[in-house]
């Protein structure tokens, strides 16, 4: 059985084959684990992207994240902060391997991202920004499922309409692994951050997180919440458990969970209408 | 509790939040929450560059718009496997309460 595993993450991560960030995030990425990169050299390698630099503005001055009227790169950068720059590009990069592949799961991602980023806030947690990033791209294992095995996710989405199952249950039955861990092995194969990659892999199974456990809890209950609301498309139409490690790392209780409906539910309104108008670019 | 475009208010409808201008969420509010809208209002709040306003209740249907027991009947359908779990419980109550505060039923008005 576990070779049979092995086997299959050899195929999937098949890196001549996998989506590859373009070389503009490698750079940036380079760049923060050097202290005197300073906001110039990143506004720089940002601005040599047109495409990138048109969204990161767009994405900047979008009302999802209660920005306005930034105009040049290195503004985004002095307002929004290095590290928020970089979740945008990464992200505006993740929306281009996303949006050839399903509109429903992109907005899944989009309002998990929101969610996440408004509970963290909430909570008061520091590094928002990358909890918000690990949170647009905790499904990003389904992308890889249903470019590299295609037959597979066909079967996996006849087991989850016949038997009414969870859609991770599913994949485990017929792959011997889950969309989380494929998650996992992706994000190791783009060098991203371990803050990134655990809550990525450990979102379903947030017990399985061992250093970034309260990163790991919100993106878990970020999914619970879009999945209640009923926005986008996961792929799962039930509800997942709220895990009990997840509510207690994070000490929620109901008060909080109400206003974060609340205040999440107006923003998904703006989220369609962003999402909308990205599909329509 | 509805969210509607300026252009959609009417006179008679009753605000449900404060108005801020230009929706900017800082500063003082330009007109304060329970106020009854008249067209001299709307008038203004437009000039003042508000593009949306909270209403009490749900008065603007657009086509195709789910109807509120449509709506709690899927929000059931999502929660049919979880419900057993306590804290679920409490989220499904959760947003079956934000549902009906939403679509105009008890518990319209906001008390802060
Ligand atoms: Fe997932
Ligand atoms: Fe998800």
């Amino acid at each position: 059985m576990e070779d049979k595993r092995i086997e299959l993450k050899k195929i999937i991560m098949d890196t001549r084959t996998l989506p590859t960030l373009p070389g503009v995030i490698n750079k940036l990425n380079a760049l923060s684990e050097n202290d005197k990169a300073s906001v110039q050299e990143m506004a720089k390698i940002v601005a040599s992207d047109q495409v990138l630099s048109a969204r990161i503005l767009r994405l900047a001055n979008s009302p999802s994240y209660g920005f306005y009227r930034v105009s040049t790169i290195s503004n985004a950068m002095i307002l929004l902060g290095v590290n928020v720059v970089k979740s945008l590009a990464l992200s505006s990069s993740i929306f281009a391997i996303m949006e050839k592949n399903s509109i429903g799961l992109w907005e899944h991602s989009l309002g998990v991202g929101v969610a996440a980023n408004l509970l963290a806030r909430k909570l008061g947690l520091p590094e928002c920004e990358e909890i918000a990033t690990a949170a647009l791209l905790h499904d990003i294992g389904k992308v890889i499922i249903s470019l590299k095995c295609v037959e597979a996710e066909q079967e996996i989405l006849r087991l989850v309409r016949e038997r009414q199952i969870y859609i991770r249950e599913a994949e485990r039955e017929v792959i011997d692994t889950d969309h989380a861990e494929i998650g996992g092995w992706l994000s190791k194969s783009w060098y991203l951050p371990e803050k990134l990659s655990e809550p990525i892999a450990c979102h379903h199974d947030v017990a399985s997180s061992q250093n970034h456990r309260i990163k790991t809890s919100v993106v878990h209950v970020a999914d619970v919440l879009v999945k209640a609301s009923g926005f986008g498309n996961s792929g799962d139409r039930y509800v997942p458990e709220i895990q009990q490690v997840a509510w207690n790392t994070l000490k929620l209780d109901q008060g909080i969970m109400a206003d974060l409906v609340d205040t999440l539910e107006d923003k998904l309104v703006e989220v369609r209408n962003f999402s909308l108008e990205m599909m329509a670019e | 509790m509805q969210k509607i475009p300026l252009m959609l208010a009417k006179a008679g409808m009753v605000l449900a939040r404060d108005v801020f201008r230009g929706d900017s969420p800082t500063g003082m509010p330009v007109c304060g929450k329970d106020t009854q809208l008249t067209d001299a209002l709307i008038t203004r709040l437009d000039q003042m560059d508000v593009q949306s306003v909270y209403v009490e209740g749900h008065p603007v249907w657009e086509e195709g718009q789910r109807s509120f027991d449509e709506l709690l009947g899927e929000l059931d359908l999502r929660f049919e496997k979880c419900r057993e779990n306590p804290l679920n419980a409490m989220l499904y109550d959760i947003y079956k309460a934000h549902l009906t505060k939403s679509m105009g039923g008890e518990g319209g008005r906001q008390t802060d």
